[in-house]
């Protein structure tokens, strides 16, 4: 469904590449943790998917059409259906929780109906199911910065989920959490991921929740990938071999 | 003496000297303050208050109000828009950026008074052409300061935009907005105690409100009516700023 073919990033005014040739196909139903030490290229990867970071060389195909061809339209239709969270949250700040969700459907409504926050019945019903999905129990209209960092996260899975997405994008999203609300935030997105059968790419540091939730395990050094498996092939060899030790 | 390089020995000796220089130009001198009683007797004048036309300055307070209000709420609405294409992060491109820039800081190089003076020549005297000069000025002033703002907002909530498929001016100002609102009204506030007395400085040119009154007055010798002016002027500014404040207690 979604293809890298000879993928190479490179910042300007930098000369080693953040990605460097990466050949790699995702289908639905795979539930894929990115691991890597900081910097090297998880982020940019991740990025790469839904084109919120242009690659140098080579193309992402999603479902055989390539995002450099396709019009902004496309462009903006792909990242509709891309659901993605991030390693702070990303929320907008002094916007209550059911606000935030809402801006999930930013994507698919007109500008005006945006602008003026005009949604039907059916999308707030959207959002209130959203927020019963992901266990959310406060208030809907409660402002975001004053939520603990799991709830926030809670709520930018619901926005998310509002997206109808086909895809989940994660960039290190429990890297600010403590680990038992980092393990029912993945537990939560693993549980999303079945139901909705996606596909889901997440960057993570901690290797024991990637073995523990992934079906496929890929692993960056240096911008290159250097693994590619199952999470039972992922060796503390292969543990030594990424992180250096 | 650990604290201080040989370097900043220099420029303090540099800062000396223009401090120097300008209170030559200046003609500063304090020992001028010998003739204190002069000003004792001049403020002696101005008591007791001729409170008689109190009603009447208070509608001209009223005028010098609205001017004030209309010059920086019209400065705001114009210049909010510009203030997204004059910051770097949510400009379209580089010539949009340069010629907002540049726009922006033309208006804002233009002092008001100036304005007021040449717009005398089409809208004749009166609020309106005063109202005009401080909404001209505020357009540079509060684009400026908001597009500063903008540049300083996390950029978090507009990836985040990004990512859901939002169109770009709308995905910015959602994600910006919320974050600088609470700065942007204090910066309108501001700006609405500065048109305050910019205004009375447009009286002079016939702008009306209380800042005209002042300078029939003072031009008149009436000084027992200049100090009901002052009064006035001093009550405005502490009550926009007080409501001000307020107002951006309940907003944060």
């Amino acid at each position: 469904m979604i293809e890298f073919q000879n993928v190479s990033v490179l910042y300007p005014g930098t000369t080693e590449p953040a990605l460097q040739d990466v050949n790699v196909t995702f289908k639905r139903g795979e539930f894929v943790c990115v691991l890597g030490k900081s910097g090297a290229g998880k982020s940019t990867f991740i990025r790469c998917i839904n084109g919120l970071q242009p690659v140098s060389e080579g193309s992402i195909k999603w479902e055989n059409k390539s995002l450099a061809d396709m019009s902004n339209k496309e462009n903006l239709e792909v990242r509709q259906k891309t659901g993605m969270i991030f390693q702070h949250f990303n929320l907008i700040p002094r916007m209550s929780v059911v606000q935030n969700i809402l801006t999930g459907l930013f994507g698919y409504k007109k500008s005006y109906e945006n602008l003026i926050g005009l949604f039907n019945s059916t999308e707030r019903q959207y959002a209130l199911e959203a927020i019963q999905q992901v266990e959310l129990t406060v208030e809907p209209t409660r402002r975001v910065e004053n939520l603990s960092g799991g709830q926030k996260q809670r709520v930018a899975i619901a926005r998310a989920l509002v997206q109808n997405p086909k895809v989940f994008l994660g960039d290190e999203p429990v890297a600010s959490l403590d680990p038992g609300t980092a393990e029912r935030i993945f537990q939560l997105l693993k549980e999303t991921h079945v139901k909705r059968n996606l596909v889901s790419i997440i960057n993570v540091h901690d290797v024991v929740l990637a073995k523990k939730f992934a079906t496929r395990i890929i692993a960056l050094k240096n911008g290159k990938l250097v693994f590619d498996g199952v999470p039972e092939k992922f060796d503390d060899l292969m543990y030594a071999e990424i992180y250096n030790y | 003496m650990v604290w201080f390089k040989r370097s900043q020995f220099f420029v303090f000796l540099c800062l000396i000297v223009v401090i120097g220089m300008c209170m030559r130009i200046t003609e500063f001198d304090v020992s001028k303050f010998k003739d204190f009683q002069n000003m004792g007797d001049f403020l002696s004048k101005w008591f007791p208050m001729n409170t008689e036309s109190l009603p009447y300055l208070f509608q001209e307070s009223l005028l010098t109000i609205a001017i004030a209000f209309l010059g920086s709420l019209f400065g705001l609405i114009i210049g909010l828009p510009l203030s997204f294409l004059a910051a770097r992060n949510t400009s379209n491109n580089r010539l949009m950026y340069g010629v907002t820039r540049f726009f922006l800081s033309f208006m804002r190089s233009v002092p008001e008074f100036v304005f007021g003076l040449i717009l005398l020549t089409t809208l004749g005297l009166g609020p309106f052409p005063a109202v005009i000069a401080i909404v001209l000025h505020n357009i540079g002033v509060l684009g400026k300061l908001i597009s500063e703002l903008i540049e300083a907002a996390d950029k978090g909530p507009m990836e985040a935009m990004r990512a859901v498929g939002a169109k770009k001016w709308i995905g910015n100002l959602f994600a910006i907005l919320p974050q600088i609102w609470p700065n942007v009204l204090s910066q309108f506030f501001y700006r609405f105690e500065v048109a305050i007395r910019t205004s009375l400085i447009l009286g002079l040119i016939g702008g009306g409100g209380i800042g005209q009154q002042l300078f029939i007055h003072f031009k008149t010798f009436q000084y027992q009516l200049v100090s009901v002016d002052v009064l006035l002027i001093m009550v405005m500014v502490i009550l926009v700023d007080y409501i001000g404040g307020k107002i951006r207690e309940k907003v944060i």
